[in-house]
């Protein structure tokens, strides 16, 4: 039994908050958690450290709010989205008629790295959808970068807009519509520079070496041994599932190490490939999803060369001019 | 821009792919041993991991140091490799005192020692299919027979070849290695085998990937008791998948006491579907599986594939 703006809706409920004060977001946020409590639903907030106190303090004591750490949930997508859907797990199994959450992320994904985060707030339309979950997206327009609040119309099918009302986003677009166009992520400057190692048609093996042979010691070694995970699964996919010649090209930074892996295919079908496990044997799709989690930064894009992954083991933010 | 072109430099002796039979010496001890290049990882420190792993051994079974495994496979293509590796191989047994067979068609010339020459009939069921039980059992009797006569213990360099030509040899073959290879973990005896890689193709890695010392891709052997109860070395990935499927099937692999625990301290890669086909093997087995490794990924890995049947200790 569903309550709130999102009774009878099968499925997610999911919307975006866009609020420009304090005062904007509290008016959205209380009476949400504050009704789910009332309904004996699970209501939660995963908030950074500011915003989860402005919550704090405006709810009655021993709320019975859950509150999660919002920077460790929005690590990475494809975790995110693993961690949320155990949680979920978790609460029907106990015999939750429906969930409520409202998560924000850090200010630190609205930079070069956005991009994964918006195919994430496109993804979970289908990856949640097979839980009562009704969650709100809060971004705060006072520090959200234009280009990302256009990227929240576009994967927010509705907004809350206070008084417990909601409007639709016009701008709207089906998941698998948004995850098909092609999105080159922002150049990182080490790309600007010849390869540390450049290999044509490198096995799996040779590809794990070029990386450690990279390697300047400046990454912690689990960071390292992920990529080279990552790496590994790339080629053997694009070795598998796409089309000679595999290119693969490796840059080796300050803090971190970039590498591309480009066939000359047309990528994955899958739009969902990466942020979501397939149960797919013959697409490679584990192997993607497995890049994504092992990974700082994943991006994904058809160029003149074919179809191109870029991975990022260590800081994938490049700061602002 | 220097810092580039080192790198280039180091990549470009690491991706040698030839096979070098080297000799090094360690804490003053000579140890001849096949070097891999790209098969044998170093450690960040780059001091080579199979140093590290000889001495840790030596340390935790009291082995003779020179002896690091005893049981090398060779997939040559140029039979006079054979002759030369044989002789560095039985020339250390001659040192230390033990029996020495050169099992092969014809004596070796030009060696400063005389091994006894034996013909494969004489000790293999040639022509037919090996019982690997029975063939264990005529080594250990040699053994038993060569410490009798007052040599220290028995090294044999053998061509092996003709043992393994049809399909139903070679699977029987390859099952009989890994129960010579945990013989030899606790008794004098150590081994040199050789298949002619031009007649066998592919095939050789079936016999090679169950020798601890080899050039295939990677290792499951038997280690020494007190690290576990089988060691596997080299890279795992979606290339030896089938291969590794069949090496555990023939080395038959049962936990001495509770757990199956596997030593990885050589492990230089392993894929997500080798881990699941490890956890697979340990489920149909009605065992758990521990894998001790150094590396992080396959602990990471274990975690997102939320494996049941293998636990993944290490990462350090």
């Amino acid at each position: 039994m569903r309550t709130g703006a999102a009774a009878g809706h099968p499925g997610y409920f999911h919307a975006a908050v866009e609020y420009d004060s304090d005062d904007d977001l509290l008016e959205v946020t209380v009476p949400f958690l504050l009704d789910g409590v009332a309904n004996g639903e699970p209501s939660i907030v995963a908030f950074g450290e500011r915003t989860a106190g402005l919550v704090r303090a405006a709810l009655p004591a021993g709320s019975g709010v859950e509150f999660l750490a919002g920077g460790d949930m929005y690590a990475r997508p494809s975790a995110a989205i693993r961690a949320y859907r155990k949680l979920l797990e978790r609460h029907v199994a106990a015999g939750a008629g429906q969930i409520r959450i409202i998560g924000e992320m850090p200010v630190s994904a609205f930079g070069n790295t956005w991009d994964w985060w918006a195919r994430y707030e496109s993804a979970i339309n289908h990856a949640y959808d097979d839980f009562p979950l009704w969650s709100m997206c809060a971004y705060d327009s006072r520090i959200t970068p234009g280009e990302v609040l256009a990227d929240v119309a576009r994967t927010h099918p509705r907004y809350a807009v206070g008084g417990g009302r909601h409007v639709d986003s016009p701008g709207y677009v089906e998941p698998r519509l948004y995850l098909s166009e092609n999105r080159p992520p922002v150049p990182d400057p080490l790309q600007d520079g010849p390869p540390t190692v450049s290999l044509t048609g490198p096995t799996p093996a040779e590809a794990r070496r070029a990386v450690h042979a990279a390697d300047r010691g400046r990454l912690p070694a689990a960071h390292v041994d992920d990529l080279v995970v990552a790496v590994s699964e790339t080629v053997t996919n694009a070795s598998r599932y796409g089309r000679p010649p595999v290119h693969l090209r490796v840059w080796a930074g300050d803090d971190r190490i970039v590498v591309t892996v480009t066939d000359a295919g047309p990528g994955p079908k899958n739009p969902f490939a990466g942020l979501l496990p397939t149960t797919e044997a013959a697409t490679g799709g584990r192997g993607l999803w497995i890049t994504h989690q092992a990974c700082d930064h994943v991006a994904a894009w058809t160029g003149v060369e074919g179809w191109t992954i870029r991975l990022v083991a260590g800081n994938p933010v490049i700061p602002r001019d | 821009m220097c810092v580039r072109e080192s790198i280039r430099d180091t990549s470009t002796t690491r991706f040698s792919t030839t096979a070098n039979f080297s000799r090094f010496n360690f804490s003053g001890v000579n140890l001849n041993f096949f070097s891999y290049g790209p098969r044998r990882f170093n450690r960040p420190d780059g001091v080579p991991r199979s140093r590290h792993y000889a001495r840790r051994m030596a340390e935790k079974t009291g082995d003779r140091p020179g002896q690091r495994y005893g049981h090398v496979c060779l997939a040559y293509d140029d039979p006079v490799a054979f002759e030369t590796a044989a002789r560095d191989f039985l020339a250390e047994g001659a040192a230390a005192g033990e029996r020495i067979w050169y099992i092969a068609p014809e004596a070796p010339r030009g060696w400063d020692f005389r091994p006894e020459l034996i013909r494969l009939g004489d000790h293999y069921p040639e022509g037919s299919v090996i019982d690997p039980e029975q063939g264990l059992e005529a080594y250990a009797a040699a053994t038993r027979r060569a410490l009798a006569d007052g040599y220290s213990g028995l090294r044999v360099a053998a061509e092996a070849t003709p043992l393994v030509r049809t399909p139903a040899q070679l699977d029987a073959f390859a099952r009989y290695e890994h129960l010579v290879d945990r013989y030899m973990r606790t008794h004098p005896f150590s081994a040199l085998c050789a298949f002619d890689r031009t007649e066998l193709g592919a095939a050789v890695d079936e016999l090679a990937c169950l020798h601890p010392e080899s050039d295939a891709p990677f290792r499951l052997f038997a280690p020494p008791p007190a690290l576990g109860d089988a060691g596997l070395a080299g890279d795992l990935d979606e290339a030896t998948r089938g291969l590794f499927a069949r090496a555990l099937d023939r080395a038959e692999l049962r936990p001495a006491a509770g757990d199956l625990v596997i030593d990885g301290e050589e492990l230089a890669f392993i894929d997500h579907n080798s881990l699941l086909d490890l956890d697979e093997y340990a489920r149909r087995h009605g065992v758990t599986a521990v894998l001790r490794t150094r590396l992080w990924s396959p602990g990471h890995l274990a975690d997102l594939l939320e494996l049941t049947a293998l636990r993944v200790e290490g990462g350090r």
